[in-house]
């Protein structure tokens, strides 16, 4: 995957790159605004990570225009705690996802994941499939109208699913998806997963069926 | 209308040379005018005439002669035409002519100012204001219409011959006690104006009865001795001159000067009690032909020149004179001597028809005058 | 004019000015028609006296009525100098005595009597001021009333009016002169004290927020109190920041502390595996560390936001779900926590502050992730007739009654704010805070242990919105 970086602080940008470029992403790191707008528009990425309050370029101001654009790139902004000013709410103006500095890289490595994951055209906040409503926003679940109890791995695990139904996922695909990369996880962490997820789909009116050797696929019953 | 007596005149002598000139112009108007007497004199402009103006008169000609003259000095490019007239005769063709509306007189000149006071009442008068009628005394104008431009006492006049000294009254007691001890010897030679012909001798008789008690009692004692009494002043002074009269009373004293200037042993006296003191009126009406130019005239009599050459004629008499008139400046009582007529609405009380009636009818009553 | 809006001084002259010449004027306009009457009463006085004494000059003499006018009736008249004069004395038949034919009265003159009529008319081209009085004769073949008129022109008595007018009018506008004078003094004098109060701002060191000691005059009271109230709150605000930095100093040191000496192990440190160990304690010192400061920011932009921002109509269940992915990560080590949101709404509105709502609800589920069993997660967001209420439902132990208070006081929950221990529920500031956002929004926080759910913790906000909450404190 292909990440911009707009962030100027050496020591933040340095770490933030390093950790998606040992994952295997290419990441550009662009430590000023303006030219950062500028390679925006020359170039297509899979997903923006920005800090607002750039020296050259205010970081929203990037943000504004990229959406002008008409562009569905994912953009995850930084932004630094000053809520006393709530204009500095990026969601507004069009940021998929925001975190605060200072902030966990582990934490930041999993949500870029599933910005990454999602991409053009699933931008919604609400996924349904049947019975099954996934919210985004608080990474809840409910079935039927009635909340389930999920943890967060298996909400992810259920919306990487039902985001393509009818495809099959290799367990190295969702061990990729699902695992940190400073994580280390055991033989059948996925297997157990699986199995934890298709207990909680009772009474959905699907079910996660195993295709032996290939992958897992969501289907209806 | 009244039976036109002898005119107001002093002397005879100036008015022949102009006389061969006007007679056509006088025998004109004589015809024109019914059964009034007047006599018109022109006053040709020295240099070449641009204005011309028409003064109606009741004073003789003679005292204002000097001023015209004068006037046309200053002024030469003015012609005068000068008509007198008898006062009331004056008084009623003003009258007439301001009712009638129609413009005639440029200025009228009357001794009798009371008449001229009743015009400017009626409304005949027109106004007139400068640096010199600001000068005038209050007492002396009335409304800026009506101006009074001279200063004549009325006095005592006296023959020097036939009244010895000891006699000479001084005050209205002295003489109504004189009259009184020496009646026989001065029956038939006190003298005064004939009231009911005479403008002046009205006016003057009318202010005397309102200063002193006095008047009545002393035209009864006039009446007790019998009063000679004539239109003019000029008469009884030539009557007092000639002895026929010894006593004048109440008469015009620029006249009685002028006789004494010219010789005439006679004795002015300014009675000590009060004198009474005329100034004669000067107006222009409402009607007149040529305002501004009249204006000019009034001008000139108001003004320093015209009132030093009226001093100077005998017009304003000069207080300097006292010693000669034999009286001196305060009373006995100590008050003011001179008492001015004051020109004003008080005037018009001698011209109350009702009052001159009762005044002459009472005056007729105490004089039966000898003729 | 805008010279009114940028000067006390001068709309207050102004006015007041206006208003004098308003007043000067109109009683100038009565001083005038006063002037006027009591010209004519003198004057009257004068004509009717004139009038009375030729009335009484009607005599009867040899059985003919005849009339002597005296001369000081005429005298009389003319004391006003410049007016002519009128007159016409009549008999009972009409008959003119003495005077003018042609006076004429007008039309709606009653006929003559003993008592004096006056009025108005024109004579000769003037007008004038005309008196009627009649004298009754009761001789036989004579009876009935004589009339006496006697008309005046006005010159006289106009004069005396206007110079009565000019007069009044002239003392009015001295008067006048001398009150806005006065008034403009005064008001100069007025207005000193709130030059004084500006001087005495002025003056002061730029830090000295104590209250005004200036006596003021009863009317500024309120601007010199209003100023000593701002200032104690800016006075209140200034402390509460002092103290906070000074608490918040002396948090951040312990861990700062813990900090350098987990580099200084670090530094020393030769073996690997220790190594590795000592990077890992130092990146929770780090994350804490980081965690203790958000928290003192939050907590600092929780106190100025009640202060200063205005409440306004919030969605908490949106809000709620925002908080629930801030609060809870996605790469947690605890990957079996169960994450459950409920709302019987799809939408639950209240007034408030929305950032600072948000904070409180993260610090709520904030505290449950880190304190609660590990394994349940249940947030709720209800509204009923009494209250709305924002309920985080965990599995762990809870906090014991007689603790409630303490844990949301600030920094109280234990001696070390960094502690490990997970029984000791108390991260420092979050309770703190939640308790900060719901005072300020006039509502509490409470806890409960409900049997079969777990320990409940509830931000409840106060029931109803009433649209006159404007502000939250």
């Amino acid at each position: 995957m292909r990440i911009l970086l707009v962030e100027d602080d050496p020591d933040i940008g340095e770490a933030v790159a390093a950790r998606f470029r040992r994952i295997g992403h290419g990441v550009t790191w662009e430590r000023d605004g303006a030219m950062a707008d500028d390679v925006l528009r020359r170039e297509p990425f899979d997903l923006v990570i920005l800090d607002v309050g750039l020296p050259g370029r205010n970081g929203l101001d990037i943000l504004k225009k990229l959406r002008q654009r008409q562009s569905l790139t994912p953009v995850l902004v930084l932004t630094a705690r000053s809520k006393v000013d709530d204009r500095v709410d990026g969601l507004d103006i069009g940021a998929d996802d925001y975190m605060v500095k200072p902030f966990d890289f582990r934490e930041l490595e999993a949500r870029a994941r599933a910005l990454l994951r999602r991409n053009a055209g699933n931008a919604t906040n609400l996924l349904r499939h049947g019975a099954i409503v996934i919210d985004r926003t608080s990474r809840t679940v409910a079935i039927g109208g009635q909340a389930v109890q999920l943890t967060r791995r298996e909400v992810s695990l259920l919306e990487i699913m039902v985001a393509r139904p009818g495809r099959v996922f290799s367990k190295d695909y969702l061990l990729d998806q699902l695992v940190g990369s400073d994580e280390s996880p055991t033989e059948n962490a996925i297997e157990q997963l699986v199995a934890r997820l298709r207990r909680k789909l009772t009474n959905s009116g699907c079910e996660i069926k195993t295709m032996r050797g290939i992958g897992y696929q969501i289907i209806d019953i | 209308m009244k039976v036109p007596g002898n005119p107001e005149r002093l002397s005879t002598g100036p008015r022949l040379l102009a006389g061969a000139r006007v007679t056509v112009a006088a025998i004109a108007l004589l015809l024109s005018v019914q059964q009034t007497w007047s006599q018109y004199t022109l006053f040709p402009a020295p240099a070449s005439e641009k204005a011309r103006i028409l003064i109606e008169a009741a004073t003789d000609l003679v005292a204002l002669e000097p001023m015209v003259r004068d006037f046309q000095l200053v002024a030469p490019d003015v012609t005068i035409e000068y008509v007198e007239y008898v006062t009331n005769d004056l008084f009623a063709k003003a009258s007439a002519q301001c009712a009638r509306n129609e413009l005639g007189a440029d200025l009228f000149l009357s001794s009798s100012v009371d008449q001229l006071v009743k015009l400017a009442n009626d409304g005949c008068g027109s106004r007139y204001r400068s640096a010199a009628t600001d000068l005038v005394p209050a007492t002396a104008k009335w409304r800026d219409e009506v101006f009074g431009f001279t200063a004549e006492p009325a006095a005592l006049v006296y023959n020097r011959d036939v009244v010895p000294k000891e006699d000479v009254p001084h005050t209205r007691t002295e003489l109504l006690d004189l009259l009184r001890r020496k009646s026989s010897l001065y029956a038939g030679h006190i003298g005064s104006y004939d009231i009911a012909q005479s403008g002046i001798g009205f006016l003057l008789a009318s202010a005397d009865s309102r200063h002193s008690s006095l008047y009545g009692r002393l035209i009864e004692s006039f009446g007790r001795i019998g009063l000679v009494t004539r239109c003019c002043t000029a008469d009884i002074i030539n009557d007092i001159e000639s002895g026929r009269v010894a006593i004048g009373y109440n008469l015009l004293a620029s006249y009685a000067l002028g006789a004494q200037r010219r010789g005439a042993r006679i004795g002015v006296i300014l009675l000590r009690d009060y004198t009474v003191v005329l100034s004669r009126g000067a107006m222009i009406p409402r009607t007149a032909r040529d305002p501004s130019t009249a204006r000019r005239f009034l001008e000139y009599l108001l003004s320093m020149r015209g009132q030093h050459l009226a001093r100077e004629v005998g017009l304003i008499f000069n207080p300097a004179e006292m010693r000669e008139l034999e009286s001196t400046q305060k009373s006995p009582s100590g008050a003011e001597i001179l008492r001015p007529i004051v020109i004003g609405p008080g005037l018009l009380a001698e011209q109350d028809q009702a009052k001159r009636a009762r005044f002459l009818a009472e005056w007729y009553r105490s004089i039966a005058p000898t003729p | 004019m805008t010279i009114f809006r940028t000067s006390l001084y001068a709309r207050v002259t102004i006015m007041l000015g206006a208003l004098l010449i308003a007043g000067a004027l109109s009683i100038g306009v009565a001083a005038w028609q006063y002037a006027i009457v009591a010209a004519d009463e003198a004057y009257d006085r004068l004509l009717s006296g004139a009038a009375f004494q030729i009335a009484e000059s009607i005599r009867i003499e040899e059985g003919k009525l005849i009339v002597d006018p005296p001369v000081s009736v005429f005298d009389t008249l003319a004391l006003s100098r410049g007016d002519r004069i009128f007159y016409k004395v009549t008999n009972a038949e009409g008959t003119l005595l003495t005077g003018y034919e042609t006076l004429r009265l007008p039309e709606k003159t009653p006929p003559p009597g003993a008592e004096p009529v006056l009025g108005n008319a024109v004579f000769s081209r003037e007008p004038v001021r005309w008196v009627s009085v009649g004298r009754y004769i009761s001789e036989p073949n004579l009876e009935g009333w004589a009339s006496v008129v006697v008309a005046q022109t006005r010159q006289a008595r106009d004069l005396l009016a206007f110079d009565l007018t000019l007069k009044a009018i002239g003392i009015l506008a001295l008067m006048s002169l001398l009150a806005l004078a006065m008034v403009m003094i005064t008001v100069r004098a007025a207005l000193a004290p709130l030059h004084a109060i500006g001087e005495a701002i002025d003056r002061r060191a730029y830090n000295d927020l104590t209250p005004l000691s200036l006596e003021v005059p009863r009317e500024i009271a309120p601007l010199a109190a209003g100023l000593n109230h701002f200032m104690q709150r800016l006075s209140d605000r200034l402390t509460i920041l002092k103290r906070f930095i000074a608490d918040a100093a002396h948090q951040i040191r312990t861990p700062l502390a813990a900090l350098s000496s987990q580099v200084d192990l670090l530094a020393h440190e030769r073996d690997p595996e220790k190594q590795k160990q000592s990077v890992g304690r130092l990146q929770d010192v780090v994350d804490r560390l980081g965690r203790l400061v958000n928290q003192l920011l939050d907590h600092a932009m929780v106190i100025h936001r009640s202060e200063s921002v205005v409440g306004a109509p919030v969605d908490l269940v949106a809000l709620t779900r925002h908080a629930l992915r801030d609060a809870i990560p996605m790469a947690a080590d605890d990957s079996d926590l169960n994450v459950m949101f409920e709302s019987q709404q799809q939408a639950i509105t209240v007034i408030g502050d929305s950032v600072s709502l948000r904070e409180a609800i993260v610090n709520l589920i904030n505290n449950a992730v880190t304190h609660g069993g590990g394994r349940m997660l249940l947030v709720r967001v209800l509204q009923d007739a009494t209250a709305t209420r924002v309920e985080v439902i965990d599995d762990g132990n809870g906090i014991p009654p007689e603790k409630w208070t303490d844990m949301l006081q600030p920094f109280q929950s234990g001696k070390k704010s960094v502690d490990q221990d997970k029984d000791r529920r108390g991260s420092g500031l979050g309770l703190a805070i939640v308790q900060d956002v719901a005072r300020a929004h006039h509502g509490e926080v409470q806890f409960e242990s409900r049997t079969g759910l777990g320990f409940v913790a509830t931000l409840v906000l106060p029931g109803e919105p009433s649209p006159s909450d404007a502000s939250l404190r």
